[in-house]
């Protein structure tokens, strides 16, 4: 067993050292889950369709970000706490570690919380997606897609630390992500839209990965998977040259 | 009851929240994404109706957002898991040594806390809105949103001290927040107006406390001159802070601390 895969099962052991807590944490978020769908429900029930959004498409864009963002929040818990660990020189330990800093820091904590998400997103998928062969391999592939576009974001903005030191930015930026994903993209128009596929991510983590679902498109799973390793490229090389700007107290608590 | 020591507490917490800016300004600059995200979405939502949505304005609704979203976003809504933390921890035994209420006292904090961002959750909703929409339909209404803005946010910080005094006996309010935040989107119409609701869940949310914390300003906001949504505010005020004390009152009597 290697150190990333020791450190893994050290955490999954902690997670799940509270059996009660870990099943009533991802119970709460089950239901925070379920509230979203009643308010959509009910707003699409009112209100009809919206710049061609119905309940069906709204429900799969939340099936694929609770999928995708329960896997970043969850089982790499500490992509959201990069900056913090960073401004507050707590990498000290896992620098003397005989393993990849950045994966080691990602893998090294399990949130019991969000992985209620996950649960959540695949039943929720199962519900109203109408699974099929290969429906269930674009949503596997679309909330990995979105995985990795949310983590490789939260890395690159929390490795605004390194430079400017503690800020608020990546709090923003986590906020902001998350919640321009959870709502129908084609709302917005010009430079706002624009904004979410670029610089705010969002349309990668939930709108775009639901649409291939629906109706599968070469071009635009192209584009997802090329943001993808954009987003994970951009976190990766952001905090590798983060941390040889790092420095701290001398604190081992990682 | 003392009130230069809720008097002391307000000042001190105004004054703790406006030395932290980085703090504020995330707050507001989130504040501001949401009220033109969701705000966008209803308005969207009504111009595909002919202009109205359940007796709203695509103006009033944009307005409504303004308000509601100021409401909630003006003070913490882990603030049922940070109490809880305090009670378990035994952290508040140390409050209890103090000649006045532990829950008067910390709802008095709060407050002040909340007043800074609720004056820059307002004047920013209030810019992001005119530019967006232009003025509210009726002003009247819109300046007695501001004064039900106060109630209401007095509200839900004492019904978030109601809720979490439940540690008192479960020894665990973490993760509760999630729900009680969740009460007060939907049942006290922060996401959508409650009149978009199923007639049956409409008249439910109508008996409960959580349309004081954030429709009550938000109708107004929205241009709907209904001076009577302030005494049912002071109603539910009352209410909630007898139902904190009491609670309150109760756990303290229950409360067992080892060291300290």
């Amino acid at each position: 067993m290697n150190g990333l895969q020791a450190t893994f099962r050290g955490a999954c052991a902690q997670a799940w050292a509270n059996r009660r807590g870990f099943w009533f944490e991802i119970t709460v978020m089950i239901l925070n889950d379920l509230v979203w769908v009643v308010f959509w429900v009910l707003f699409f029930h009112r209100v009809g369709t919206v710049r061609g959004w119905n309940t069906n498409r709204i429900l799969m864009l939340q099936a694929i970000l609770t999928t995708g963002g329960g896997i970043v929040l969850g089982v790499f818990a500490n992509a959201r706490n990069i900056g913090r660990l960073a401004a507050d020189g707590e990498l000290d330990a896992a620098l003397a570690l005989p393993v990849p800093t950045l994966a080691y820091i990602l893998v090294r904590k399990i949130q019991a919380l969000n992985l209620g998400d996950t649960i959540f997103g695949v039943v929720l998928f199962v519900a109203i997606g109408h699974p099929s062969p290969s429906r269930v391999a674009m949503f596997l592939g679309g909330s990995a897609i979105a995985a990795t576009v949310l983590t490789g974001f939260l890395v690159l903005i929390g490795s605004s630390s390194f430079f400017v030191g503690r800020n608020e930015g990546s709090e923003l930026g986590f906020h902001a992500i998350v919640m321009f994903g959870s709502y129908p993209i084609d709302v917005f128009t010009g430079a706002g839209r624009a904004m979410l596929y670029s610089v705010v991510p969002a349309a990668f983590i939930a709108a775009v990965p639901a649409r291939l679902v629906d109706s599968f498109d070469p071009g635009l799973a192209a584009g997802a998977a090329a943001a993808a390793v954009v987003f994970a490229t951009l976190g990766v090389v952001a905090f590798n040259l983060g941390l040889r700007r790092y420095t701290s107290g001398n604190v081992w608590k990682l | 009851m003392n009130l230069r020591i809720l008097r002391t507490a307000f000042g001190t917490a105004t004054r703790r929240a406006l030395r932290e800016p980085g703090s504020f300004f995330v707050a507001t600059g989130f504040y501001v994404a949401v009220v033109a995200m969701v705000g966008t979405l209803w308005r969207v939502a009504a111009a595909s109706h002919h202009g109205t949505l359940a007796g709203y304005t695509a103006v009033g609704l944009f307005w409504y957002i303004a308000a509601s979203e100021s409401a909630t976003m003006a003070i913490s809504l882990r603030l049922v898991e940070e109490i809880g933390d305090d009670i378990v921890s035994g952290a508040i035994a140390v409050e209890m040594l103090r000649p006045v209420s532990v829950v008067a006292v910390r709802i008095a904090a709060e407050f002040g806390r909340a007043v800074p961002k609720l004056i820059s959750c307002i004047l920013a909703g209030t810019a992001v809105s005119l530019v967006v929409v232009g003025p509210p339909r009726n002003v009247g209404a819109a300046l007695l949103s501001a004064i039900s803005l106060v109630l209401a946010i007095l509200c839900n910080i004492a019904a978030q001290h109601a809720f979490a005094g439940i540690a008192f006996w479960i020894r665990d309010a973490r993760s509760t927040w999630f729900l009680y935040q969740k009460f007060v989107f939907v049942l006290g119409g922060m996401l959508l107006p409650i009149q978009i609701l199923p007639t049956a869940l409409e008249q439910i949310a109508r008996a409960l406390p959580f349309t004081a914390m954030a429709y009550a300003p938000a109708r107004l906001a929205a241009g709907f001159f209904e001076p009577e949504l302030l005494l049912v505010q002071s109603a539910w005020l009352v209410v909630l802070i007898g139902v904190a004390a009491a609670t309150f009152q109760a756990g303290e009597r229950r409360l067992q601390v080892v060291g300290g």
